[in-house]
C-alpha cells in the first residue's frame, strides 16, 4: 500500500470522523436527559456557587459522582445520569485529593462550611484543601449554598434536618453551660449513657487517642479541650468546652459510652460532625479515654458493668477513677 | 531575508517557545506540588492557589512544552522529508503567534479565576479560536508543502504530522464545545462524553502522532539505516487512528454513561496494544545493532528513552482501562503517575530528542553543549522515574485504602511522604527544564561574527524513501557541523 497524500489525508479523516460518529454523535442523539427523582433546579445563589466551583478549580480535587464501590461521603446514593440534567457544566472530576462532593449537601451545617472555607484546617486539621478566605463574602456564602445543594432533594432533606436541630442547640447554649450539657445529654439514648468505656486507658492507648484528637478534633475543641480552637469564632454553638463536663458526668459517673455515641453520631445542627465513617470502634474508644483522662481527669474505663474481659487486655487498674471530680461518686 | 521569511524561522521559533514553556509550565507544576505538601505555603495568595495554578501547569506543559516543541520539529522535518522549502514561513509565523498566544493566555487568565474549568479545555473561547487558527494555518502550510513537494514518496513521519493536524483541528473545537462560547460546555452528563473524547484525543491524536513522527524521523537518521518495515508503519498508523479515537470513555468508566460506550472504550483500549507494539517493534528493530550509536547521540538517547516510556505507559494504559483494575486506581495519584510518564516520559522526552536533533540542523551549528544535554537527560530520567515510583505507590495506597472502606481524609497522612518526595523529584525536573532552556538559547543565538546560519540541514537535504538518513546527527554528540552533504546555498 502506497501512502499518497490523498490517501493519508482523506483516509485518516474518514476513519477519525467514523470515531466521532460512534463516540460523540451517537451518544449525543441517544443519551436521554430525564431528571432523576432527586433532581431539582438550582437557586441563583447555588448557580453562583457552582460558577465559583468551576472557576476556582475545585474539580481538580473533588469528584461529583459516587460509584458502587465507594464507602466515603455520599456512599448511600449511587450517581444516576439524570442527576446532572441541565447542569452546565457538570464537571465530574478525575481526582479525589478530597472526597466526592456529589452528596455533600446537609452533611454539615452552614457554619461548619464557613469555618472550613475560611481555612479547611480549622475544622479538619490534616486537610490539604486551600483556604478560600480571599474569595470573601458573598463568595463563601454562595459556595456554601452550592455545596449544600449537592444531592438535590436528598440534600434538601438533610439540610432541613440540620436546621431543625440547630435551633434547640443554639437555645441550649444560650442557656449557659449547665443547661447546654443537660440538653446534650438528654439527647443521648439511655443505653449509651450507662455504658463505661470497656477498654483500658493504658499509656499506649492514650497516645493513640491523642493522635486521633490532634488529627480530627484539635482546632475545634482546642489543645486543652476548652473549646477554644481556632474554628471557635465561626461556629454557633461553639465547640464544647469539655472541662464543663466535670460537673455533669452522666448519671454522676459514666463518660465512655456517652463520648462514644456523640463522636460516632455527631451532633446534627451543630458543627460537631459524625465520625462513624472515619474512625473505627477502637479509635473512638481510645480518643474517648484520652479526652476523659486529659480534660476531665477521670475515666470510667474498665469499670462495671463490663462483661467478659477482652482477650488482649493488659493487667491494668484504673488510677484515674480515684481522681474523679468533686461530686462524682466512683 | 527578513525574520518572517527566513528559512526554518517557524521551526526555530516553535522550538524556542517549547523550551521556554517547559520551564514556565514546570514552575507551576512545582507550585502545585508544594501545595499538596504544605497547603498553607502560599496561603490566601489568590493566583497561587492550587485550583488555579494546576491548569496553568497542565495546559502549559501540554500545549506549550510538548506540543510546541513537536510542532517545531514538524515544521522542520515535513519540508525536509519532502525536499522542498516550507510553503510559507509567513503562514508558519501566523500559526506560531496564535498558538503561543493561547498558551500565554493561560498565565493571565487561570490564576485570576478566568477559565472554562473543564480539564484540558480551560482556555477561554477567544483563545480556543486562536489555537484553531494556528492548527488551520498548519494544515494549509503542510498541505501546500506536500502539494509542491519534490520528493514523491511520503515518509511515515509526514503521515503522522498531517494526521495530527487534521484530527486535532476537529477534535479541539468538538471537545471545547466551541459553538457555546460562554461556557464552552454542554449541559448534563453528555458534556463529559465530549470532554473525555477530546481529552483523550488531545494526547492520543495530537501528542502521540507528533511524537511517533519524530521517532520515525530521528532513529533511522542517527542509526544510519533504513526503517525496518513499511508494512508495520502502515499498520501502526491506521490502527492508531481507528482504535485510539473513540476510547475516551475509559476516563469516565465508572460514571453513569451508557454501557455500550464503556464496552467499546474498554475493548479498544486493550486493542491499543496493536498500534503501540507495531510502532515500537518497527523502531526497535530499526535500532537493533545500532544501540551504541543511538545511546551516544544525546538526542537519540532521549528518543529511545521516550520509546521505553511509551511502552510502560501503554502497558499501564490498557490495564487501567479494565474495570476491575480501575476500580482501585481511578481517582488516585496512580493516574497522575500515568499522566507524567505519558506526557513527560513519552511525548516530552521525544520532543526534547527532536529538539536536540533538529536544532543543529536549523542553525547549522553544533549544540551549545552536548554535555549539558546529557545532564538534562540524567536529571529528567531521575526525576521522572522518581515521579512514577512515588505516584504509583501513593495511588495504590489510596486506592486500596478507599476500597477497604477508609475515607479520603484518613488516607491523606498516608500519602504525605509521597507528596513530599514528588516535590523533591520535581526539583530535578525543574533543573532539567532550566538547563534545556539555557542550551536552547545558547544554541540558537547567532554565533558571534558569523553570517546567519544556512549551512546545515537546509530544506533540500536528501530524504530517500524510508531512509531520512544523512550523516547529520549521526556522529557522536550529534555535533551536526558542516557535514551534511548536498548543502544548498542560502536562498
Ligand atoms: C488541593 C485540593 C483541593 C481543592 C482545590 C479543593 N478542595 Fe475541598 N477538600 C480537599 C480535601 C483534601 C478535603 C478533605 C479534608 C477537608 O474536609 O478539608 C476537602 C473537603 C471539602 C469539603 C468538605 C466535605 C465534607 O463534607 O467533609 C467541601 C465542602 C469542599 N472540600 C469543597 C471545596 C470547594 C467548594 C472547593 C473549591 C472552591 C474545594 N473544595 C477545593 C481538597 C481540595
Ligand atoms: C468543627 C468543629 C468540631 C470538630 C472538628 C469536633 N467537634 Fe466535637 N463538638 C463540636 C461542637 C460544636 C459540639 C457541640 C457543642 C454544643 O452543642 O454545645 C461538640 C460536641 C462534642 C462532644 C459532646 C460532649 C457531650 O458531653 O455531649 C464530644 C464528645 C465531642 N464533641 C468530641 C469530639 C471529638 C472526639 C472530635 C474529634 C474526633 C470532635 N469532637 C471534633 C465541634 C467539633
Ligand atoms: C495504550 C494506550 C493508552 C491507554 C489504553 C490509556 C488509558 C488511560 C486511562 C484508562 C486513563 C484514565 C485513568 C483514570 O482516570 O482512572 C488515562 C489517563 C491519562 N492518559 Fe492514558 N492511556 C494510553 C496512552 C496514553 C498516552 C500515549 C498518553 C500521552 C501522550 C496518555 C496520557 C494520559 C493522561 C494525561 C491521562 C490523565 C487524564 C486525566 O485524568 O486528567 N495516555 N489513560
Ligand atoms: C517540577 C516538575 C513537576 C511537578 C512538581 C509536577 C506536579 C504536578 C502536580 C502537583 C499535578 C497535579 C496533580 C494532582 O491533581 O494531584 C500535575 C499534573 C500534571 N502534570 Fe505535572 N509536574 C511537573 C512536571 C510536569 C511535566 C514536565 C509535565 C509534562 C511534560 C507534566 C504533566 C502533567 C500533566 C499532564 C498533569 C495532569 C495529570 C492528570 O490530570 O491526570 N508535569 N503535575
Amino acid at each position: 500500500m502506497k501512502m499518497t497524500p490523498a490517501l493519508a489525508m482523506v483516509g485518516s479523516l474518514l476513519v477519525f470522523w467514523a470515531s466521532v460518529l460512534v463516540a460523540i454523535i451517537l451518544p449525543a442523539i441517544t443519551m436521554t436527559e430525564t431528571p432523576s427523582t432527586a433532581w431539582r433546579p438550582w437557586t441563583s445563589a447555588e448557580t453562583a456557587g457552582h460558577d465559583l466551583y468551576v472557576k476556582n478549580g475545585c474539580s481538580y480535587c473533588h469528584s461529583l459522582y459516587v460509584r458502587v464501590s465507594d464507602w466515603d461521603l455520599g456512599a448511600d446514593r449511587i450517581a444516576e445520569r439524570g442527576d446532572y440534567a441541565g447542569q452546565n457544566p457538570a464537571i465530574l472530576g478525575t481526582e479525589r485529593t478530597g472526597p466526592d462532593l456529589s452528596q455533600d449537601g446537609g452533611e454539615h451545617p452552614d457554619d461548619w462550611h464557613w469555618a472550613h472555607f475560611t481555612n479547611p484546617r480549622y475544622t479538619r486539621p490534616l486537610s490539604l484543601m486551600p483556604s478560600w478566605e480571599f474569595l470573601g463574602w458573598p463568595a463563601v456564602s454562595n459556595l456554601t449554598a452550592y455545596v449544600q445543594s449537592l444531592g438535590s432533594r436528598d440534600a434538601d432533606y438533610r439540610v432541613a434536618r440540620q436546621q431543625r436541630w440547630k435551633a434547640p442547640a443554639v437555645r441550649a447554649y444560650a442557656g449557659g453551660p449547665d443547661v447546654n450539657v443537660d440538653w446534650l445529654h438528654a439527647q443521648v439514648p439511655a443505653g449509651w449513657l450507662a455504658m463505661p468505656n470497656p477498654y483500658p486507658a493504658t499509656e499506649a492507648a492514650l497516645q493513640r487517642g491523642q493522635k486521633i484528637y490532634e488529627g480530627f478534633c484539635l482546632n475545634c475543641h482546642g489543645p486543652v479541650g476548652d473549646g477554644q480552637g481556632v474554628a471557635e469564632k465561626y461556629l454557633s454553638p461553639p465547640p464544647l468546652n469539655f472541662t464543663t463536663l466535670k460537673r455533669h458526668l452522666a448519671q454522676g459517673r459514666y463518660v465512655g459510652g456517652l463520648f462514644y455515641y456523640q463522636i460516632m453520631n455527631g451532633i446534627t445542627g451543630t458543627a460537631m460532625p459524625y465520625f462513624k465513617h472515619e474512625l473505627e470502634s477502637e479509635k473512638i474508644w481510645d480518643v474517648s479515654n484520652f479526652m476523659a483522662v486529659r480534660f476531665l481527669g477521670y475515666t470510667d474505663a474498665g469499670t462495671a458493668p463490663r462483661g467478659i474481659e477482652a482477650a488482649y487486655e493488659p493487667a491494668w487498674s484504673n488510677a484515674f477513677q480515684s481522681l474523679a471530680p468533686k461530686g462524682v461518686r466512683p | 531575508m527578513t525574520l518572517a521569511t527566513q528559512t526554518h524561522g517557524t521551526a526555530k521559533a516553535f522550538l524556542a517557545a517549547g523550551a521556554f514553556w517547559f520551564l514556565a509550565g514546570t514552575v507551576f507544576g512545582l507550585i502545585a506540588a508544594i501545595h499538596l505538601v504544605a497547603p498553607e505555603f502560599f496561603n490566601n495568595v489568590p493566583f497561587l492557589v492550587f485550583g488555579r495554578t494546576r491548569p496553568v501547569h497542565v495546559n502549559t506543559v501540554i500545549f506549550g512544552f510538548t506540543a510546541s516543541t513537536l510542532i517545531g520539529c514538524a515544521y522542520y522535518y515535513v519540508p525536509a522529508l519532502l525536499r522542498t522549502p516550507l510553503w510559507s514561513e509567513r503562514l508558519g509565523w501566523v500559526s506560531w503567534f496564535s498558538w503561543n498566544l493561547t498558551v500565554l493566555s493561560g498565565f493571565f487568565t487561570f490564576p485570576f479565576g478566568f477559565t472554562q474549568g473543564r480539564e484540558y479545555a480551560e482556555y477561554l473561547w477567544i483563545f480556543d479560536v486562536s489555537l484553531v487558527v494556528a492548527m488551520l494555518a498548519m494544515i494549509v502550510n503542510f498541505t501546500m508543502t506536500v502539494a509542491t513537494r519534490i520528493e514523491n514518496v511520503l515518509y511515515v513521519s509526514v503521515w503522522y504530522a498531517l494526521g495530527a493536524c487534521l484530527w486535532s483541528a476537529a477534535n479541539y473545537p468538538i471537545g471545547n464545545v466551541m459553538w457555546h462560547p460562554l461556557t464552552g460546555a454542554l449541559p448534563g452528563l453528555l458534556d463529559s462524553v465530549f470532554l473525555w473524547f477530546y481529552g483523550h484525543n488531545l494526547v492520543g491524536m495530537l501528542l502521540t502522532p507528533l511524537s511517533i513522527a519524530v521517532v520515525y524521523y530521528v532513529v533511522p537518521r542517527v542509526a544510519r539505516t533504513p526503517l525496518y518495515s513499511h508494512t508495520l508503519s502502515l499498520i501502526g498508523f491506521w490502527t492508531l487512528v481507528s482504535m485510539y479515537a473513540h476510547i475516551g470513555g475509559h476516563h469516565i468508566l465508572q460514571a453513569p454513561i451508557p454501557n455500550w460506550l464503556k464496552t467499546i472504550s474498554v475493548v479498544d483500549s486493550v486493542a491499543m496494544i496493536v498500534p503501540v507494539f507495531t510502532v515500537l517493534v518497527n523502531v526497535w528493530l530499526t535500532a537493533r545493532g545500532h544501540g551504541a550509536r543511538l545511546w551516544r547521540d544525546p538526542a537519540a538517547r532521549f528518543i529511545m528513552a521516550g520509546t521505553a516510556w511509551y511502552l510502560v505507559t501503554c502497558i499501564q494504559g490498557p490495564l487501567q482501562s479494565l474495570p476491575s483494575i480501575q476500580k482501585v486506581t481511578h481517582f488516585t495519584n496512580w493516574t497522575i503517575g500515568h499522566a507524567h510518564i505519558a506526557v513527560l516520559g513519552f511525548s516530552g522526552m521525544i520532543a526534547l530528542g527532536g529538539l536536540w536533533h533538529i536544532l543543529p540542523l536549523v542553525t547549522g551549528r553544533p549544540l551549545h553543549s552536548p554535555r549539558l544535554v546529557n545532564l538534562q537527560f540524567a536529571l529528567l530520567t531521575f526525576g521522572l522515574a522518581g515521579f512514577f515510583a512515588v505516584l504509583t505507590a501513593a495511588g495504590l495506597i489510596q486506592g486500596e485504602a478507599w476500597h477497604n472502606g477508609e475515607t479520603v481524609y484518613r488516607v491523606l497522612p498516608e500519602i504525605a511522604v509521597y507528596m513530599a518526595l514528588r516535590a523533591m523529584f520535581g526539583v530535578s525536573i525543574l533543573a532539567a527544564s532550566a538547563i534545556g532552556l539555557y542550551v536552547a538559547i545558547m544554541s540558537l543565538r547567532p554565533a558571534p561574527g558569523s553570517v546567519p546560519a544556512t549551512s546545515c540541514g537546509t530544506s533540500l537535504h536528501p530524504a530517500p524513501n524510508s531512509v531520512p538518513a544523512t550523516s547529520c546527527g549521526g556522529t557522536p554528540k550529534s555535533s551536526c557541523t558542516a557535514t551534511v552533504p548536498d548543502q544548498e546555498a542560502a536562498p
